[in-house]
């Protein structure tokens, strides 16, 4: 009970903080966008900076949230996973100050921990390496990852005085296509990483690494083409405001109708379960971790970083981290109707919180970051949970079974767009495989059933094999 | 060329041929896992089977959480006192001589006069020197069995400490004297005159240390003497076939 409470309040104050922070991004680009007005009428940049608020934002989403996340994440990996398996978790680090001594409050001193390690060890170079392309190589893995970042939308654009204000670095028509481009850059670091490094198996890990990329690329971008044909749009904030629209009940529109209505949204999940699953699975594929992680390959060669110490290499891990927050906050804005609560209260909470438009975006926000955080839980506890798959099943995977059934579901989508373009047919056969996985997961497989069949039935009430009747007693009893 | 299809799923069974259904259900065990030990606290009762409650979690950790042994564990060696602080020890040697490791040196004193005031008018012999050497010890218990005055045990539970150097591991009277004080009927200070009740109490203490802990008495300005560590090889055994 008490470890409950410690838990939600926890929660609370991460949550209170990730407010907190979302305001502070709509606050302070509100500010720049104003023209840095002072407290005293003066304006130190006369007629403001109009479009500025990228800086606010790239400052708060990309290096506060991304890189903060992302550096807890190196933790929750160490701390959720013991919890998977039912062990304690890193809980030694604490700070010898009033208050906290003696207290390892779940291991958060870890992080620091492991900073400082890696900030503080020594940066070796191998005597052969290639000293230009090894020290390119993190920079490369690390650069594309925070770039992803740029086309996510946060947060609803809100009016802060005059200023629309989104939570969003830019904004471009393509939108999805720099996700597409600059993930597949993420590549040349990896793989220059392994080659610069003149070990073998740097450059299998290497070799492994970009194999791996290119082949998921494909199924990458087919699994997100179909909500694209959905909503007809590549850009974000667009699909985030398709995924608004109430498929059954509620109000059509988030602004006609005030009630606090319920309904079904048309969530990306709902319309496209097959291309959220290969988008996924892909995806998950390309931040090269378990089960996808022969590139690294920990119990055979260590990879494409081998050769790394030091922050060069917390350069790598790190980009993973945030890599595993990137997929999340791409896939929760486009299959799980970003920042929008979806399946009521939407319409009632703008309507409702209109004379307060800071706090209602950064209610917004905090949703975007709980349905991210939920996803980065999914991530690892996949990390924790499956085995990794062999190299020739990661590409029997890719080729094999990703790749035609995104290419099935995009033919399947786009006939059943042509067939009713509301979306709703669309949805039934979403909901239709939805269910049908869903009853497979519960049903008890054919193994149970055998295996329960061969079991002896024994009475509830019977532990352990039962006493062996003397030969005499049974026919004794019968007479 | 030999080609052998491993990856080759032989199970009819859709749900494992759909792959996804059963993922599913692995992530439904991880996270069940998982929100039981993170919701639930966990029980830190040192015998893991007893433990109750939600939580999973099976570890004890170990220097704040320690297992107890059992009963009959032969942990560290005291020396048992008597009631008034001085042991029990007549240096009769039998431990000594018994040690199969042979890491028990005693060194025998004689009580200059027989003051009839003191309880010890009965004994002739006590130990100025009583050295372990906790290094050497196999800890078999056999001193434990050879004492006739029930002066030496192992009940303490304790393990041998670490130290810095070897010399510290041999524990002379004032580290080995420790526990609850032990009287018998038959102690020969016990003996009585008359068939009047005794002044005093037997405690046969079959306690442990720290279990009603009794600090020994000894008289105004008295001390134990304590053993001067040197680096020098301690003669643990030369009373043996010299």
């Amino acid at each position: 009970m008490k470890k409950s409470i410690e838990v939600f309040a926890a929660i609370g104050v991460i949550l209170g903080v990730i407010f907190g922070l979302s305001a502070l991004a709509y606050a302070l680009g509100a500010w720049i966008e104003g023209g840095f007005p002072l407290p005293f009428g003066h304006v130190l940049v006369e007629g403001g900076l109009p479009g500025w608020a990228w800086v606010s934002n790239i400052l708060i989403l990309v290096l506060v949230f991304v890189m903060v996340i992302a550096t807890f994440l190196t933790l929750a990996e160490r701390k959720w996973s013991a919890m998977m398996q039912d062990r304690i978790g890193p809980n030694r680090a604490t700070i010898n100050v009033p208050g906290l001594r003696g207290r390892a409050l779940g291991g958060v001193f870890h992080v620091a921990t492991d900073a400082l390690k890696m900030l503080f060890k020594e940066d070796f170079r191998p005597k052969n390496a290639d000293p230009l392309l090894f020290n390119l190589g993190p920079i490369l893995a690390f650069a594309p990852v925070l770039a992803l970042f740029a086309v996510v939308p946060v947060g609803p654009v809100v009016n802060l005085g005059g200023h629309r204000i989104g939570l969003q670095v830019s904004n471009p028509d393509f939108g999805m296509l720099w996700v597409f481009a600059i993930a597949s850059l993420a590549v040349y670091g990896t793989s220059l990483a392994g080659w610069a490094s003149n070990n073998k198996f740097a450059l299998l890990g290497g070799v492994r690494a970009s194999s791996q990329m290119i082949s998921y690329e494909v199924a990458l971008g087919l699994g997100l083409i179909g909500v694209m044909m959905a909503f007809a749009s590549v850009r974000l904030p667009e699909l985030i405001a398709g995924q608004t629209l109430y498929l059954w009940g509620g109000a059509t529109d988030l602004g006609s109708s005030g009630q606090l209505a319920f309904g079904i949204p048309a969530w990306g999940i709902f319309l496209q379960p097959i291309g959220f699953v290969v988008f996924f699975t892909a995806a998950f594929a390309e931040t090269k971790r378990a089960p996808f992680d022969v590139p690294e390959g920990e119990s055979e060669i260590i990879g494409y970083f081998v050769e790394y110490s030091g922050m060069k290499f917390g350069l790598f891990m790190i980009s993973e981290f945030a890599e595993v927050v990137i997929l999340a906050a791409i896939t929760t804005a486009i299959f799980f109707g970003g920042w929008h609560i979806g399946f009521f209260g939407d319409a009632w909470l703008t309507r409702n919180m209109a004379g307060s438009p800071i706090l209602l975006g950064a209610l917004y926000a905090t949703i975007f970051w709980i349905k991210v955080l939920v996803l980065c839980y999914v991530q690892l506890a996949i990390r924790w949970t499956f085995p990794r798959f062999r190299y020739d099943q990661i590409q029997t995977l890719g080729w094999k079974i990703l790749l035609p059934q995104a290419l099935v579901n995009l033919f399947v989508t786009g006939a059943l767009l042509l067939l009713d373009p509301s979306l709703r047919t669309l949805a039934i056969v979403g909901f239709l495989e939805i269910g049908f996985v869903l009853a497979l997961a519960l049903r008890r497989g054919d193994k149970e059933v055998a295996h329960r069949a061969h079991e002896p039935h024994l009475p509830d009430d019977v532990h352990g094999p039962a006493p062996a009747a003397l030969p005499g007693a049974a026919a004794a009893s019968h007479h | 060329m030999a080609y052998i299809k491993a990856s080759k799923n032989p199970s009819g069974d859709l749900r494992e041929r759909l792959y996804l259904p059963e993922l599913i259900r692995g992530l439904a065990i991880t996270t069940r896992h998982f929100l039981r030990n993170l919701f639930v606290g966990r029980d830190v009762n040192s015998e893991v089977q007893d433990r109750t409650g939600g939580n999973l979690v099976s570890t004890v950790s170990y220097p704040e959480e320690k297992t107890p042994y059992p009963p009959g564990y032969r942990g560290l060696h005291r020396l048992v006192p008597r009631d008034d602080g001085k042991p029990r020890c007549v240096a009769c040697y039998m431990c000594a001589t018994i040690c199969p490791a042979q890491c028990i040196h005693i060194e025998a004193g004689e009580y200059e006069s027989m003051d009839p005031a003191t309880e010890s008018r009965v004994i002739e012999k006590f130990p100025t020197q009583f050295v372990i050497d906790e290094l050497r010890c196999i800890v078999c218990g056999l001193c434990v069995d050879a004492c006739p005055k029930d002066a030496i045990r192992m009940d303490t539970g304790l393990h041998t400490p670490s130290e810095y150097n070897r010399s510290s591991f041999v524990w002379d009277i004032p580290r080995l004297l420790q526990g609850p004080p032990v009287s018998h009927p038959s102690d020969p200070w016990n003996k009585r005159p008359s068939s009047a009740p005794p002044p005093h109490q037997h405690v046969e203490a079959h306690t442990r240390i720290g279990q009603d802990v009794v600090r020994p008495r000894l008289a105004a300005g008295e001390q134990h003497q304590r053993t001067e560590v040197t680096d020098q090889p301690i003669p643990v055994t030369r009373f043996l076939k010299e």
